[in-house]
């Protein structure tokens, strides 16, 4: 299936299941590495235009931590962490113990190292959650990080996906601590040729 | 009041002064500005991809590919009553967001440039001034009173092409 706009009720149903597995183990990953607790909001499976992207995050122009990472396998795609600034500031003062820099522009090796293995324990678990239910191994590559424009890094992810069509599957969630707005968006975007076999996988061919 | 006139991916606008065509979270894209100075007519065309050989003709979007936006906007722009032989260009953009790994590396910022490149010296069209490459992304606000571009880059001074 190249053309993600034919999809059905159905199938963006059994796509959203897949997003609420799949994030319900990343997020108990991530209570486990802050030791908090959790909070998920409903992911959503959706057929957008990828100019709206941005606009899930504040609009291109806002700046933003971005983890991205290739689903490789049977089933393949791209994975995506938006983090925003305040949220990626916590998660580095939680996580060094010491680490007081305000910016993530100023972020040294350390920090770098430290949300790229957070992206990679996230996109670890939510994987592991979807080879299970696929019965398909799928595996991330190693984490790729950048602080910059959600429009500029959204426009780099997805360029190459949209040559023909306008339109991408995204499944979204995102988390949120109890006691602060700590959010991070997660984006998962299966590969077009990919879908068909993803769909099949979950018996919605 | 300047009437400001966002430019999205994919998308080609062409515009007067006293408008300002802007650009806010540029990537791998490139956008190419076309100005005649004369007229105070300006063109953005937001490429994102650098060649549209193997799309089918009817689904394709021109705009989006460097080898059909180019000639298109010079074109519009002519349309628009600039003078084709007045134009001069600016480029923005093509950069690499997110740094290679093993696993994915792409060039695809690098391949916008030179697609954009290409096309122009094939309608000979001088390029006046370009900030291209690198890993940062930029946001842009183009001038059509002036022609000057305002180039804005995460955590560096504004800087004019």
């Amino acid at each position: 299936m190249e053309d993600v706009t034919n999809l059905t009720r159905t199938q963006l149903d059994a796509l959203r299941e897949i997003g609420n597995i799949g994030s319900g183990n990343a997020a108990s990953a991530l209570a486990q590495f802050l030791n908090r607790k959790i909070d998920m909001a409903v992911p959503s499976a959706k057929i957008l235009d990828f100019k709206e992207i941005p606009e899930l995050v504040g609009g291109p122009a806002k700046s933003v931590m971005g983890i991205f990472l290739k689903v490789m396998g049977n089933i393949s795609g791209r994975f995506l962490l938006l983090i925003p600034e305040h949220t990626s500031l916590r998660l580095l003062h939680t996580l060094i113990p010491g680490c007081d820099i305000d910016s993530p522009l100023n972020m040294g090796e350390m920090e770098s190292s430290c949300m790229r293995e957070v992206g990679n324990i996230l996109a670890g678990a939510f994987l592991n959650a979807l080879s299970t239910l696929t019965q398909t191994p799928m595996l991330n590559s190693l984490p790729s990080m950048a602080f910059d424009l959600s429009g500029s890094l959204i426009n780099y992810v997805v360029a190459d996906m949209v040559a023909v069509s306008d339109k991408v599957l995204m499944i979204e969630t995102s988390f949120i601590e109890e006691e602060e707005d700590l959010r991070i968006h997660i984006f998962l975007l299966p590969d077009p040729d990919s879908l068909q076999k993803l769909l099949k996988s979950i018996g919605v061919a | 009041m300047s009437d400001f006139i966002p430019v999205g991916m994919g998308e080609l606008k062409i515009a007067r002064h006293p408008s300002c065509l802007v650009v806010y979270g540029i990537g791998s894209c490139v956008i190419l500005a076309l100005y005649d100075k004369k007229n105070k007519i300006g063109g953005f065309s937001h490429v994102m991809l650098p060649d549209s050989s193997g799309i089918d003709k009817d689904k394709l979007n021109p705009s989006k590919f460097a080898d059909t936006a180019v000639p298109l906007l010079y074109n519009r722009m002519g349309e628009e009553g600039a003078l084709k032989s007045m134009l001069v260009a600016k480029l923005v953009g093509g950069a690499e967001m997110f740094p290679p790994t093993e696993d994915f590396s792409s060039n695809i910022g690098k391949e916008n440039v030179e697609a954009v490149k290409k096309a122009l010296q094939n309608l000979q069209i001088p390029i006046e001034a370009e900030d291209t490459g690198g890993t940062r992304g930029r946001s842009i606000e183009f001038d059509l009173e002036t022609g000057v571009v305002k180039l804005s880059i995460l955590g560096q001074e504004t800087k004019e092409l």
